[in-house]
């Protein structure tokens, strides 16, 4: 380039972010509040304007409200791209919150539980211990939510600075928004947590319903959801909670209902009956939202019983001459499905839905006719004596789902319809335009026809079918459908006849049929957006908060309701080596006992790895080489915790053994891990038998990796908390030693290695001596290698010494790239690594070492 | 009389504000000499970690005045405020001498800075009413003030807590941006 072309590159334009920089710095306060509003816009759309950090931040500084919360904005927005420089705003923060203005006051505390850089927090405690107890209980109940955003960042800070009494006493705060954001924040706080931290006791119980009838509607939904999580001391104190929660069924938001319909339900778990007699509540009002009147009719259909059905079809009825056509169409299928739930009152709802057809009106007529279809399956032979009246709208027809219903109708019952042939061939003339679905029906329709009725009409009839079926069509489905019966037909009538007018199994209604443990998570989580998906939360939220179930006292009681009801549910989505699918560790769990063992590890091979779980009774699951100690009988009471990951057959275990040196039974094991590089988490509920004094039982504890992984620099701590019914809570460590982590993945070609060591640059080779390490055959370390998945690549001599080069993997694709230099024989062995992760390289050697000794 | 010479003044400086640091090590009493001089009064202070900013209006000159954090990992951050300052106020906890190297250091590399070339500098040799603490003589020789060239600066004893000193030195303050702008 020559000299003078420099000019293209220096511009007398400075671009948006320099102007906006000057502005942001200039003398006349407009102009300044005009810039930061510029920066929010630019941000909002998507702009990186964070180099404009400081610049902002020196605005936030002004008595002018719009000016601090436009700032304050782009703080919780940009803070953490800018750590360092977030700490320019904490004087602020702390000037803020003690500003005369309680909405100042709130604003600071807020904006600061929404910063979430670890180097700030700490002086934030000063203001919000401050605000938490301050004057304005606007202030207080904005702090209370602070706090559990706070615990979120750094709990052990939360816990050394009192806050979690400080809210408890915000509990007796005499303001109910106060009340219900406590509660909140502590039930959010609970949901974090692995040790109990927030129980209701009879004298915040009563705090509490004195606060749910004061507070807003949101508040209500707080304490509520508490609530339920309380089990009451007594019948009568039961009584006086539900006495006290019941009018809020009758709140106008959906949300406050679904609270106290939870709080009901776990109250009265034992007796499902209980909203039977408040089915009334649920009737729709005229002006409510749609989508809360189609749950409102889910519900009642759920809740329809012999008793009320009266009151509830009547309602149906009523509902299904309302103008909002979905609604109508809803209404009606409801009535259907309530005669497909209760065959007493099947009839009368039949009859309600003659009545509606005899409206006639277009879409309740085919609506009508979709679930009578279903009836017809469901009681056989019961009903057929309407198919006249329904034959009368069949000209109304025109909705693809309503046609095919009748057709299905009129193939079934052929020979009672006197006319059907005439009937079907009226739908045969628009065959080719029909959609699939009534195209399927009307080819089977007219199989029927001709097996029951093998006159002249229907032969022609199926002829012409068939032909459109199989010449015209572009349908594979329909075309498929044609040539069997074809072949049927024309090979085998009688077995024609046998197939196609064989007994229908009878259907039911199976539109809420849930699996039961699938139901009480729900339950637990009822009024969240798990009980839209039905599916527990643990399915569609990547950080897992499961509700303790209520009905469940081990669960609810101890803080061990994350890792059983993960076991029971399949709560890991997202890992791979997670989805060892849970059915079959039930499996197992169920079928062990019955079967006498082979050895574990053939099981394992012949039935999948889900099945190397080996059940703690059979003699089998004691073998095995002696595991650590790492709870000895002295610390843990007489009972010794001996345990060590250890991976089979892809599958990481926690190979854990429990010796039960106490004078009494232990029984009621579980397992909890904290939070870890790996996530490593427990895969399946803890299996140990109950344990007589003396009595030892060793398992393999299914580990799921990424479930819950804690942040920061990787290490191998593994912490471990251990809980029985007879003992207090044991912990201790265990190390997760990267080995185990090895995929069977990890081999590599030749020519993959070396362009991955190439690609790799320098800086990403570390090497380590293992001085005590002794190569005594190349071959067996190969061999014993490989057994870890430290896969052997290539080997060669360079002096007197053996350069090994080999590969592992460990999951999310993290390759290692080995080289290994020793000579057989003479203690101390070169270690070099490469890998594009230098932050496992310390737990790779460390791996290694233990591997080589 | 008095409308001409306000005139004279608004056409000197306009409605311009007068952007300053007080800058100095943490502890030497940058925030109380700020609020002594806005609100007149002794406020209690706690270590300020980030700045605060008050508008000060003394001798018809409106000052913009921002106290910067002394902490160590603050200071970094000083550079931050460097662009179209006019005047700094350092300010030296007189009584702190084991730390008055570290302030001298400080100080000498803030006026290394290019953004801060054409700045004046106010040095206020604080905390006088403390026993032990040097006079305004043994702090400028401490921070090596006559080093300074070609920039105008002047020291002050003074103490935040008795308000003595400060507007004597915002008075040299004011005379010095008035003529260097004028």
């Amino acid at each position: 380039m020559s000299g003078h072309d420099s000019k293209y590159f220096s511009t007398t334009k400075k671009g948006e972010i320099p102007e906006l920089k000057e502005e942001l710095n200039s003398q006349y306060k407009d102009k300044r509040k005009d810039a930061v509003k510029k920066v929010i816009a630019a941000m909002t759309v998507g702009k990186d304007v964070s180099s404009l950090f400081t610049d902002v931040v020196n605005c936030m500084q002004t008595e002018n409200l719009e000016l601090k919360k436009l700032v304050y904005l782009y703080l919780i927005n940009y803070a953490k791209s800018q750590p360092d420089l977030a700490i320019l705003a904490v004087n602020t923060f702390v000037k803020d919150s003690q500003d005369p203005n309680p909405l100042i006051r709130a604003l600071a505390v807020r904006t600061m539980g929404c910063i979430r850089v670890d180097k700030i927090t700490e002086y934030l405690c000063d203001p919000l211990q401050r605000c938490l107890k301050d004057d304005d209980p606007y202030v207080r109940k904005t702090a209370a939510i602070c706090v559990a955003k706070l615990y979120d960042i750094n709990a052990e800070l939360v816990e050394d600075r009192g806050f979690l009494e400080a809210l408890k006493d915000l509990i007796s705060d005499n303001n109910p928004m106060v009340v219900a954001n406590a509660v909140a924040a502590l039930a959010e706080i609970q949901d974090n947590s692995a040790r109990p931290i927030f129980e209701i006791t009879s004298h915040t119980l009563s705090k509490l319903l004195t606060a749910l009838n004061e507070c807003t509607e949101w508040g209500q939904v707080f304490i509520l959801d508490s609530l339920s999580r309380y089990k009451a001391a007594d019948a009568r104190e039961a009584e006086n909670i539900v006495e006290r929660v019941t009018p809020r069924l009758q709140h106008a938001n959906c949300a406050v209902v679904l609270s106290a319909v939870k709080e009901h339900q776990s109250d009265c778990s034992k007796r499902p009956t209980i909203l039977a007699h408040e089915i009334k509540v649920f009737f729709c009002k005229y002006n409510d939202p749609i989508y809360v009147k189609m749950e409102k009719l889910e519900i009642m259909i759920k809740l329809a019983s012999d008793r009320n059905i009266d009151q509830v079809l009547l309602e149906f009825k009523e509902y299904a001459t309302e103008v909002d056509v979905d609604f109508v169409r809803k209404a009606v299928r409801a009535i259907g499905r309530c005669a497909i739930k209760l065959d007493r009152a099947a009839e009368r709802c039949i009859s309600v839905l003659l009545e509606l057809i005899k409206i006639k009106v277009n879409y309740v007529v085919q609506e009508a006719i979709i679930v009578i279809k279903d009836i017809f399956r469901r009681y056989p032979n019961t009903y057929e004596s309407i198919i006249a009246t329904l034959c009368e709208s069949l000209d109304t027809l025109d909705e693809p789902e309503a046609k095919a219903s009748m057709i299905w109708i009129i193939g079934e019952y052929a020979e009672r319809i006197d006319n059907a042939d005439e009937l079907l061939e009226s739908f045969l003339e628009t065959f080719p335009e029909e959609s699939a679905l009534v195209q399927l029906q009307l080819l089977t329709a007219t199989v029927k026809l001709f097996l029951k009725k093998p006159t002249e009409g229907p032969q022609q009839m199926i002829q012409a079918v068939l032909n459109n079926a199989t010449v015209e069509t572009d349908n594979p489905d329909l075309r498929d459908r044609a040539y069997i019966y074809w072949r049927l037909l024309s090979t085998d009538p009688e077995a024609a006849k046998d197939v196609v007018l064989a007994e229908k199994p009878v259907i039911s209604d199976d539109s809420n049929q849930l699996d039961s443990s699938l139901l009480d998570d729900l339950l637990a989580n009822i009024s969240t957006l798990s009980s839209v998906y039905h599916k527990p939360p643990e399915a569609f939220v990547s950080r897992v908060k499961t509700a303790p179930r209520a009905d469940d006292e081990e669960l609810a009681d101890t803080a061990y309701s994350e890792s059983p009801s993960q076991g029971v549910d399949g709560a890991s989505p997202s890992s791979s080596a997670g989805t060892s699918s849970h059915a079959p560790v039930k499996q197992s769990a169920a079928a062990a006992p019955a079967s006498p063992a082979p050895m574990p590890d053939l099981l394992g091979d012949l039935m999948g790895m889900d099945n190397a779980i080996v059940p703690v009774d059979e003699p089998t699951a004691t073998s095995g080489p002696p595991l650590p100690v790492l709870l000895p009988s002295t610390t843990g009471q007489g009972l010794q915790i001996s345990a060590q990951l250890v991976r089979r057959d892809g599958q990481i275990f926690y190979d854990v053994s429990f010796e039960n040196g106490t004078q009494a039974m232990l029984d009621g094991f579980m397992i909890q891990f904290n939070k870890n590089t790996f996530g490593l988490a427990a895969g399946g509920p803890l299996q140990v038998p109950p344990l007589q004094p003396g009595a030892s039982a060793r398992t393999l504890l299914p580990m799921v990796v990424f479930q819950n992984i804690s942040p920061g620099a990787p290490n191998s701590v593994l912490q471990i908390a251990v809980k029985n019914n007879q003992q207090p809570v044991w912990y201790f460590n265990d190390r997760s030693h990267l080995h185990v982590f090895f995929g069977e993945d990890g081999k590599m070609e030749r020519t993959s290695f070396l362009e991955a060591w190439k690609s790799l640059p320098d800086d990403n080779e570390f090497s380590k001596e293992f001085p005590s390490s002794v190569i005594s055959s190349v071959d067996a370390t190969i061999e014993h290698l490989a057994a870890a998945n430290v896969f052997f690549i290539a080997k060669r001599k360079n002096a007197n010494k053996d350069v090994l080069y080999m590969s592992a993997k460990i999951p999310r694709g993290i390759p290692f790239l080995i080289e290994l230099t020793a000579t057989v024989g003479v203690p101390g062995v070169k270690c070099a690594v490469k890998t594009p992760n230098k932050e496992m390289v310390a737990l790779f050697f460390e791996a290694m070492e233990s591997l080589l000794k | 009389m008095g409308i001409v010479f306000t005139r004279l003044f608004s056409s000197v400086f306009g409605n311009r504000e007068a952007r300053i640091l007080v800058l100095g090590l943490d502890n030497a009493g940058k925030t109380t000499i700020l609020y002594r001089l806005q609100m007149g009064e002794v406020v209690s202070t706690i270590p300020t970690i980030g700045f605060n900013v008050e508008t000060v209006q003394y001798n018809n000159i409106k000052f913009q005045v921002w106290d910067l954090g002394g902490q160590t990992s603050i200071r970094p951050y000083w550079r931050c405020y460097f662009p179209n300052t006019q005047a700094i106020i350092y300010v030296v906890d007189s009584s702190d001498t084991d730390r008055l190297v570290t302030a001298k250091e400080e100080f000498h590399a803030i006026l290394e800075e290019d953004e801060l070339k054409g700045a004046v500098v106010l040095v206020y040799a604080n905390k006088q009413d403390l026993p032990g603490a040097l006079d305004d003589a043994a702090i400028t020789e401490s921070l090596e003030l006559h080093k300074i060239k070609s920039r105008q600066w002047a020291i002050f004893k003074t103490s935040a807590i008795k308000g003595e000193g400060l507007f004597e030195g915002l008075d040299w303050l004011s005379n010095a941006l008035k003529s260097k702008s004028g």
